[in-house]
């Protein structure tokens, strides 16, 4: 990543122009008749199909349903992953049992176990759900368990010479140093949700952006297609772009500390 | 943190006592009725299943087939990425100019795009390639640029006062210096690569590994399915740990 600096002014301008250009580039190639538009369809359709689908609530609709599959997903992954993390970072004979299972997760292609899932839960969002929750909660149980073991073991140490009590030192010392792992975990976690709701729902739903992308695709309707691409790319700038401007301010604080 | 069971003998015991305990339940609670096998299956008719699926002799070709738009796809993804993100490490007008682009589509599911691409190029293997290389290209890209930014200066400062010509700070200080995070870059893009290779292929496809993965799950054959996911993953972990272990000696020799 290139990082904040690169922000300021004149990158910003220039990513923008660029960007602006490649979207002319785009609009123009297909109206000089350079590229098909059955393949490529053009900007200003995309938008034409997105402000058509808002005016119907179509659009509404497929969001609130792949966000709420989002935020149940990520929610459950958020707390049960933390919470494990912690507990075999705290219990080094939990994190042996967890070890090999968390290794076969972190190396299995989730997704393929879908077809194993839609037996067990059926076509639809609780299928999805499990899909998102499996990817996510992989990452933030592993990121969390690592933070916690490469807390300075010099500031246990120090904690533990003044007397502080085990809780103490879980609640003063061991969180809050774990803390920038643990966003880490969240916002790398963040993608693998928004991957897993979206695939899933490639494959079968009823509703959802990824249904909408497939079932647009299905029809060849390239326009409409994209249109919903456009709105799963959004998404992940936004949610990525979220997370990092928390884990900026974490690890602000984190510097902060250390004087 | 001071544990008094760190011994390597006391992690691996339990370790290996936990998947046993694990593998035994899936066992014998389908066995007593606890749970329909036809949802879970059992590790005996997973093993069954994979003696079955060898000696039928299609397992050859379907994995000759999957890794073949995985060994296309990912080639590609190396040979176009690496240089990329050395140059747009070193230059900073064309990074400028990439990064929203290239943000982008790191902030992505990438796998989102398999639709447009299976309009765009088939329900055959390029596709599958195509998939591949969006999901390998784009953390190689990211990790090349971050390994050249993060090139010491005084390295460079120093190979340019002893009179190195540009090229030769790019070849002999910035290429090695970066090396290390190539390869994380590499080992990273690995993973989504063998995602994007299965899931292309349970999407729209006529064979490979995740075309069976697929077809075996609608006829609820739960054995079938597990062995081949079970194969996907021993091969994803395989890949990824020969990856990491050359990451270590290069982090090792660059010390």
């Amino acid at each position: 990543m290139t990082g904040f600096a690169s922000w300021k002014s004149s990158p910003i301008v220039l990513g923008v122009v660029f960007f602006a250009a490649l979207l002319l580039l785009w609009e123009s190639a297909v109206r000089f008749g350079w590229v098909n538009p059955f393949f490529v369809s053009r900007p200003s359709l995309i938008a034409a199909s997105l402000s058509r689908e808002v005016q119907s609530g179509e659009l509404q609709r497929n969001l609130a349903v792949s966000l709420g599959e989002f935020a149940i997903a990520y929610g459950a992954s958020v707390m049960i992953g933390i919470l494990t993390g912690l507990l075999a970072g705290r219990f080094c004979t939990l994190e042996y049992i967890l070890d090999p299972f968390l290794w076969f997760l972190y190396s299995a292609p989730l997704i393929a176990f879908y077809p194993i899932f839609v037996i067990w839960f059926g076509l639809g969002a609780p299928t999805v759900i499990a899909v998102s929750f499996l990817l996510s909660v992989t990452q933030i149980t592993a990121s969390t368990l690592s933070g916690i073991q490469n807390v300075d073991p010099g500031l246990v140490r120090a904690a533990r010479s003044f007397g502080a009590s085990e809780r103490d030192l879980l609640w003063k010392v061991i969180l809050p140093a774990s803390v920038p792992m643990v966003i880490a975990g969240l916002r790398l976690a963040i993608g693998r949700v928004l991957m897993g709701v979206v695939v899933a729902e490639l494959f079968g739903a009823t509703a959802g952006l990824g249904f909408s992308i497939a079932y647009y695709g299905g029809l060849l309707q390239t326009t409409n297609m994209l249109a919903s691409l456009v709105v799963v790319v959004v998404l992940g700038v936004l949610c990525t772009q979220a997370l990092s401007a928390l884990e900026a301010h974490f690890s602000y604080w984190r510097t902060d500390l250390r004087i | 943190m001071a544990h008094a069971r760190n011994t390597v003998a006391y992690r691996r015991t339990v370790s290996i006592v936990a998947v046993l305990v694990v593998l035994a339940v899936w066992e014998i609670a389908p066995r007593v009725g606890a749970i329909d096998p036809a949802y879970t299956s059992q590790p005996s008719k997973v093993i069954a299943a994979g003696i079955q699926i060898v000696r039928s002799g299609g397992l050859l070709e379907d994995i000759s087939v999957s890794l073949a738009e995985f060994a296309a796809g990912f080639a590609l993804a190396i040979i176009v990425g690496v240089p990329l993100g050395l140059l747009l490490g070193t230059f900073r007008v064309l990074r400028y100019l990439l990064d929203p682009p290239i943000m982008a589509i790191y902030a992505t599911p990438h796998l989102a795009l398999l639709p447009i691409l299976v309009v765009w190029l088939g329900i055959g293997m390029q596709s599958k390639i195509a998939v591949v290389f969006v999901g390998g290209v784009i953390p190689i890209v990211v990790n090349s640029i971050a390994g050249v930014r993060e090139v010491e200066s005084s390295w460079i400062a120093a190979a340019r006062s002893l009179c190195a010509r540009e090229w030769d700070v790019f070849a002999k200080v910035i290429l090695p210096a970066s090396l290390p995070a190539v390869v994380l870059g590499i080992r990273l893009g690995l993973s989504r690569a063998v995602l994007g290779v299965v899931v292309a292929e349970m999407f729209q496809s006529q064979a490979g590994i995740g075309n069976r993965i697929m077809r075996y799950g609608s006829e609820f054959r739960t054995d079938y399915l597990l062995f081949y996911v079970l194969l996907v993953s021993v091969f994803s972990f395989t890949a990824t740990w020969s990856v990491r272990a050359l990451e270590d000696k290069l982090w090792t020799s660059g010390k």
